[in-house]
């Protein structure tokens, strides 16, 4: 509709720069280049800073030495007495989740205890980890359950969201529909101005660091 | 809602007089003035990271048309709809026609500053839709049917216990028959109500703070997750977004997301930054059918072509508003539109037209601390100088105003007359007021002296007082 009227006005506005029309060379180098700003100086590992600015972030945290040890550990997180109904990303199907318990490998459910998911990268610059969906990992795990179980292999923290995009493939054929980066569990200040977790989302957020 | 904006004077003083709105507002003042202090303070990059922000959208805007047109490839590639929309009719028929074409009756809105300026709540409910805002903030103002007074907060005039009574009002239907005050359980309620309408809506709106032309995402920036929700879970997703809100790659969203959060809300991160990209894919397991962009100009390109272009570099943070002595003293509702505060005071008049918001360029002092807290150093009080000016120009300022000011500056251009006769007006004046000190009444000054007195000259001027130190020097 107003296509074509909105870019002749775009071009006209602009109609001071040297080129008549966009330099497009030059842009498609910058864009390949994809410059960075100026970065967040930190020293030191990246794991202790990832751990350290996490907590801050009001997510909880365990390390355990091998995935072998993640059924437990989920299981620690629920009540003695009663039978898991959790929903597991499929990435992580290959645990050997107990028979007896109920799983829910599809998307979230509007009533959801308990997800299991796992991480694409953890950043260490601002504790926040990253989720990429997909057949393995649906978006509403992230988003329906009152807690979150992130799992995160110690390898996959990099430094800063510069290189969360460095290492995955942009390509119209790999680019997910929906990258998440989540910095904490869900909140908001719109009543009265003080901080109530949750809003919509998790309640709270556990991050599982596999020590790898 | 432009039209609202005639009255400023007269809300303004409703608004100073409003007890519980003046106890609202001054939590920003110590909250978000200060959490935001101490965010930059901790981060000596600071001032590099405000020079690559405002670098980043300059280099944008002046190729907007490159990278909408890149933009516009890449949604496409990845299986969304581009739609384009000369002002707000058009980009509110737009989503009507959608909501049509899909059979639409439930719509669910993630927070969209956009939405708001076009108008399109209003413009689908007339359709006979089921609209209903996801987020908390603009969940309670709509119930309340008002409009949000602070682009970040927009429940910031309103107090938990007139919260408690709406939602008391409201939310009995749903089985909350009781009255509570706990801000906890008040959000309680909203997620409670909300859930269910998530999966049973047909359309989910959200807007973006970020359109990436590498990869044709929209980025959202949220702290309740209700976003994702709506994106996610609806079976049709639209966006809704300024053409202003392009930047080339992912690495710029890095930059300008370090200045917002911090700008915003003085924290590092928010809890959720979402890129969403396309309809599901083939494998996926959620996320909607169909994906669609509303590219919005709405007096964009009237902007980009004039000395107003540098507040199209906004990230809509609102810092500027947190800082302005006058948004503090009035609060948002006050300006009548949907962008309050310093930022507001520039876009409404180049989004409604001057005739529409013409007070809103002067309800500044300034003072320039909008500019100085600016994630992208936006020249704010140059701006709005600049607006002042095309109202004079276009004949916008008329009566008393016009006449003082042709007065003074006849008198301006004519030193000698000036000094003489300023020099005889002090002397009088210091005359007159010399036993109080002060005046409580003045002829053609009741603007002041109704609220406040004058002060006396101290019988003289300036220039006088000059002349008598240099010579004693």
């Amino acid at each position: 509709m107003g296509r074509e009227e909105i870019l002749a006005r775009i071009r006209s506005a602009l109609s001071d720069r040297p080129h008549a029309q966009a330099d497009n060379a030059a842009l498609d180098e910058r864009m390949a280049m994809r410059p960075a700003g100026p970065a967040v100086h930190f020293d030191g590992d990246l794991l202790p800073r990832f751990i350290a600015k996490s907590l801050a972030n009001h997510f909880t945290l365990e390390r355990i030495a091998s995935m072998q040890l993640l059924v437990p550990a989920i299981r620690a997180l629920l009540p003695a007495d009663e039978t898991p109904d959790i929903s597991v990303a499929q990435a992580l199907d290959h645990v050997g989740w107990p028979p007896e318990w109920t799983i829910n490998r599809g998307a979230g459910r509007p009533v959801e205890r308990l997800s299991v998911t796992l991480a694409y990268a953890g950043i260490a610059e601002t504790g926040s980890i990253v989720m990429r969906s997909g057949a393995d990992s649906p978006t509403t795990l992230n988003f329906l359950p009152d807690l979150h179980v992130v799992v995160l292999h110690a390898s996959d923290v990099v430094r800063y969201p510069e290189d969360v995009w460095r290492r995955m493939d942009v390509s119209a054929a790999a680019w997910p529909r929906s990258v998440n980066v989540i910095s904490g569990p869900s909140r908001t200040a719109d009543v009265g101005g003080t901080i109530v977790r949750p809003a919509h989302g998790p309640k709270s957020v556990q991050l599982i660091i596999i020590d790898d | 809602m432009g039209a609202r904006a005639h009255g400023f004077r007269d809300r303004a003083s409703e608004a100073l007089a409003d007890a519980n709105l003046q106890r609202s507002i001054a939590s920003l003042k110590d909250g978000f003035v200060a959490a935001r202090a101490r965010a930059v303070a901790e981060l000596p990059e600071f001032e590099a990271m405000r020079e690559a922000g405002a670098a980043i959208k300059d280099h944008t805007l002046a190729n907007l048309d490159h990278y909408l047109l890149r933009y516009e490839a890449e949604v496409v590639k990845r299986g969304g709809h581009v739609h384009w929309a000369n002002d707000a009719e058009e980009a509110c028929r737009i989503v009507r026609d959608i909501c049509h074409r899909v059979g639409a009756k439930t719509v669910t809105k993630g927070k969209s500053m956009v939405s708001e300026e076009i108008g399109l709540n209003a413009a689908l409910e007339a359709d006979g839709l089921e609209v209903l805002e996801t987020d908390a903030g603009e969940y309670i103002v709509q119930l309340a049917k008002e409009a949000p007074s602070h682009i970040v907060m927009p429940t910031i005039h309103k107090t938990t216990r007139q919260i408690a009574d709406l939602f008391h009002e409201h939310h009995q239907r749903y089985g909350f028959t009781e009255r509570v005050e706990d801000a906890a359980e008040l959000i309680g309620q909203v997620r409670s109500v909300l859930r269910s309408k998530f999966f049973a809506a047909d359309v989910g709106v959200t807007g973006a703070n970020f359109l990436v032309a590498e990869t044709g995402s929209n980025v959202i920036v949220t702290n309740e997750g209700n976003g994702d929700l709506t994106s996610t879970l609806a079976r049709v997703h639209i966006v809704t977004a300024g053409i202003e809100k392009v930047v080339p790659t992912l690495n710029d969203t890095a930059v300008l997301l370090r200045l917002l959060a911090r700008s915003a809300l003085g924290m590092d991160v928010t809890s959720y930054v979402t890129y969403a990209t396309g309809p599901r894919r083939p494998d996926d397991l959620d996320g909607p059918e169909e994906y669609h962009v509303v590219l919005i100009d709405n007096g964009r390109t009237k902007m980009l072509a004039g000395a107003i272009r540098p507040m199209l570099r906004c990230i809509r943070c609102g810092a500027c508003m947190n800082h302005c002595p006058v948004y503090l003293s009035v609060g948002g509702h006050a300006y009548g539109g949907v962008y309050p505060g310093p930022m507001g005071a520039v876009l409404m008049p180049m989004i409604s037209g001057h005739d529409k918001a013409q007070e809103l360029p002067h309800a500044c002092t300034l003072n320039g601390r909008c500019q100085q807290v600016c994630p992208v150093k936006i020249p704010l009080p140059d701006l709005l100088r600049r607006l002042r000016h095309e109202q004079w120009e276009e004949g916008f300022i008329r009566g008393k105003s016009r006449w003082g000011i042709t007065a003074w500056a006849w008198l301006a251009t004519r030193p000698v007359l000036y000094h003489r006769l300023t020099k005889l007006i002090v002397a009088l004046a210091g005359l007159a007021g010399r036993s109080r000190g002060r005046f409580h009444r003045l002829p053609l000054a009741s603007g002041w002296t109704d609220d406040r007195d004058m002060p006396a000259p101290q019988a003289t001027t300036f220039h006088a007082a000059w002349a008598k130190a240099k010579r004693q020097r």
